[in-house]
């Protein structure tokens, strides 16, 4: 092997030994082992390693790989690329300041997202082409990052000798722009603008320790989604905002945005809604819905084409608020129920199908049934299921305008709402408006 | 996901035209009608005039016809111990009244190649005129997005659900759309866009009743299902005769009263398939049948 070649392996070895011995030293020495001993090189460098005093595990197994072909739990591997981009920030590890270096690498399969944990090892710079060894992946949105740790050995290669697509790099480094009725599980790296109309701050724990975490209501023109920030980006309420690189999970179909560090958090100081008009219930199709999964404050109208059993008049537990069949509780036994009035209804829009909750007081409301009416009607016909009966005759074949939090499960889209009323119309002047159209369709 | 089927709003006339059946496969999945215009129809909503209602079983257990009304035909509605809460609400519907009906396709075959629909209600309520009202606006809605995309497909080159989406249509529809191409061969797209523009004259204030007496297509077709109606009575009546044990009315008996009551074999075949399916009787061994 040409002693050019060697330069990475011993710059390795004088980093796992601490610099215990010159590389002049370790180049002498690994030359006797491969030439004088014909050893393996990876068998070499342990030697060399243990020899000095360091860990001979941590010597490189030299699997080279292309990006594309990175797992989002490579151990070792190593890697000839190009950096697209690379720039400094300072994080806070274990109570010291330390500056890292994060960017974009890139070769012929692809590209790929890095840190580099040690800054000050590393100096290399935006079009350079670099031998890694040691570099390890970790999963992040989905797709694999390559971290270089204090193992890793960086050497600076010709730049000839990577040839990048150009198509590549800019899918990656480009966000897709989404508004939030766009937004589904799943996606990555989405760049969404959008006013901040609610802001929590919490501390949540988790495998790394305790984070702090902002979290809130993020909305624009087409609705609202809750957001996590896991980094503090100096967010005020009422702020508008334009997050570049978050990405969406769904929880139980309602598709939520997080972002971190490495998102571009800037304020947008183009004209948008005001936090009043944002506040109301954006308006979706049942379709719409049921294709992203879910979401939170929506709009829906339809027709209520049943109502489910469990609607009138219920009893609960005092203690725990379950519905109890003759006066006992799963969890508290025998009780003294609590009456109450609920509605399951399914609203269907010919389209699309939700079952929507309704609880005492929309119940109330809707149907213009009180608690006691429906008590005191359910004592005279003595049948409490007379209640339902009512509610279906009341409500069936009406359209209705619903809104509240959508989720998804087995049985389909299930809406808990916080609203509800009969939907008002006027049929003239629609189906004028239609008849015109029509027989302008001739 | 198990997803309830959706509740399409469809005119009479548009439904009772249909004469496609997709027969689900497997023991769960469900049956659609397809309409010329390519509503995929297991489940529909229907608001009308209910005009007529009579029970043609007992007292004990009815089995309920009606005819329900909208501004383009007459939907032909029945209901039987299976659907407990149509029976009970047909018992106390007083025709004629406004009513809304959420139910079922169904069809019956009289014969090969001959089709006719009727609807097995779920829910029937009374409503008033303006939900009435809306209904027909709202139908007229659908029936005019379906009539579109249909003819949007039928333009194109090699129509196919993702296209029919792209375009904005819903999946169930593009679904029901292209199987409807599939089955249909020419759809009079006119006849239903008249069909349309009369409904919406109907809601308008300038609109006058004409007293119209030509019978439709739609009503001739009346009889029909009626007369068959009649037929499956009588075969029960037949296998209660028969059934002299308990234990069933044996198969050759039964095609041989039949035979004396003017009913053929064939025909007494669909009649029997019918019952079956409407769950009226059942085989307990082969070669008879018994009363549920």
């Amino acid at each position: 092997m040409p002693m050019e070649d060697l330069k990475p392996h011993i710059k390795e070895i004088s980093q796992l030994i601490g610099g215990k011995v010159s590389e002049d030293e370790i180049s002498k020495e690994l030359d006797t082992y491969l030439k004088v001993y014909r050893v393996p090189l990876e068998t070499a460098k342990k030697s060399i390693v243990r020899k000095y005093g360091g860990n001979p595990s941590l010597v490189s197994r030299g699997q080279k790989k292309e990006i594309s072909e990175l797992t989002t739990n490579e151990q070792s591997v190593d890697l000839l690329v190009k950096v697209v981009s690379v720039n400094k920030r300072e994080v806070e590890v274990d109570g010291t300041i330390k500056p890292v270096l994060y960017g974009v690498f890139a070769d012929e399969s692809g590209a790929v997202p890095f840190t580099a944990w040690e800054a000050d090892r590393f100096d290399f710079k935006k079009g350079d082409v670099i031998f890694i060894r040691n570099a390890y992946t970790r999963e992040w949105n989905g797709q694999p990052q390559v971290n270089l740790g204090n193992r890793a050995v960086v050497e600076k290669k010709d730049s000839a000798t990577v040839e990048i697509s150009e198509v590549e790099v800019p899918s990656f480094a480009e966000s897709v722009q989404a508004k939030v009725s766009q937004l589904k599980d799943g996606m990555n790296n989405v760049a969404i603008t959008g006013r901040i109309l609610e802001l929590e701050m919490k501390v949540v724990s988790t495998p790394d320790g305790a984070k702090p975490v902002t979290s809130g209501i993020i909305a624009d023109e087409t609705g609202k989604v809750q957001f996590s920030a896991w980094h503090d980006f100096g967010l005020r309420e009422d702020m508008v905002i334009t997050i570049k690189g978050a990405y969406v999970k769904g929880w139980r179909g309602i598709p939520q945005i997080n972002f971190g560090q490495r998102a571009d958090v800037t304020e947008y100081k183009g004209s948008f809604p005001a936090a009043d008009v944002l506040a109301r219930p954006a308006k979706r199709t049942i379709e719409d819905l049921e294709k992203i999964g879910g979401g939170i404050d929506v709009l829906v109208s339809g027709v209520v084409v049943d109502i489910r059993e469990g609607s009138g008049l219920i009893l609960r537990c005092p203690k725990c608020k379950r519905v109890v069949q003759k006066n006992l509780c799963r969890l508290h036994g025998s009780v003294n129920p609590e009456p109450d009035l609920r509605i399951k209804a399914v609203v269907d829009d010919g389209e699309g199908v939700l079952t929507v909750i309704m609880n005492r007081t929309i119940t109330e409301s809707i149907t213009g049934i009180s608690l006691n009416n429906a008590m005191r009607r359910a004592k005279e016909m003595m049948n409490p299921l007379v209640i339902k009966e009512d509610i279906e005759n009341l409500l069936i074949a009406h359209p209705v305008e619903v809104s509240g939090n959508v989720t998804r499960d087995e049985f389909g889209l299930l809406m808990i709402a916080s609203d509800a009323r009969l939907a008002e119309f006027d049929i003239r002047s629609e189906a004028t408006e239609m008849l015109t159209k029509l027989e302008g369709m001739y | 996901m198990i997803s309830r089927e959706i509740a399409w709003r469809v005119f009479s006339g548009e439904y009772n035209t249909s004469n496609c059946e997709l027969k689900g496969e497997g023991e769960r999945s469900p049956s659609y009608v397809i309409t010329p215009l390519g509503a995929m129809i297991n489940r529909l909503f229907v608001v009308g005039v209910l005009t007529d209602i009579e029970n043609l079983g007992t007292e004990g257990e009815p089995f309920w016809r009606a005819r329900v009304t909208d501004p383009t035909g007459t939907f032909f509605i029945s209901a039987g111990q299976y659907q407990p809460d149509a029976s009970l609400a047909l018992a106390k519907i007083k025709p004629p009244s406004f009513v809304a009906v959420v139910g079922k396709s169904r069809t019956y075959s009289p014969e090969e190649g001959t089709v006719y629909v009727s609807v097995r209600p779920e829910k029937i309520v009374e409503v008033d005129e303006k939900i009435r009202d809306y209904w027909i606006l709202e139908t007229c809605k659908s029936t005019l997005r379906r009539l579109t995309a249909a003819e949007e497909a039928r333009r194109m080159e090699t129509p196919t659900v993702e296209a029919l989406i792209k375009l904005g249509y819903s999946k169930a529809l593009a679904q029901g759309v292209l199987k409807s191409i599939e089955h249909y061969d020419s759809v009079e797209f006119e006849r239903y866009r008249d069909m349309i523009a009369d409904a919406l004259r109907y809601l308008l204030p300038e609109y006058e009743p004409e007293v119209q007496e030509t019978p439709s297509e739609m009503e001739i077709g009346v009889e029909e299902p009626d007369e068959n109606i009649d037929k499956e009575e009588r075969v029960l009546a037949i296998i209660d005769r028969l059934d002299k044990k308990g234990k069933g009315a044996p198969w050759d008996e039964i095609i041989e009263e039949a035979g004396k009551e003017g009913i053929r074999k064939d025909e007494l075949e669909e009649i029997t398939n019918s019952l079956l399916d409407k769950g009226l009787i059942y085989e307990p061994i082969l070669g008879k049948m018994k009363r549920i």
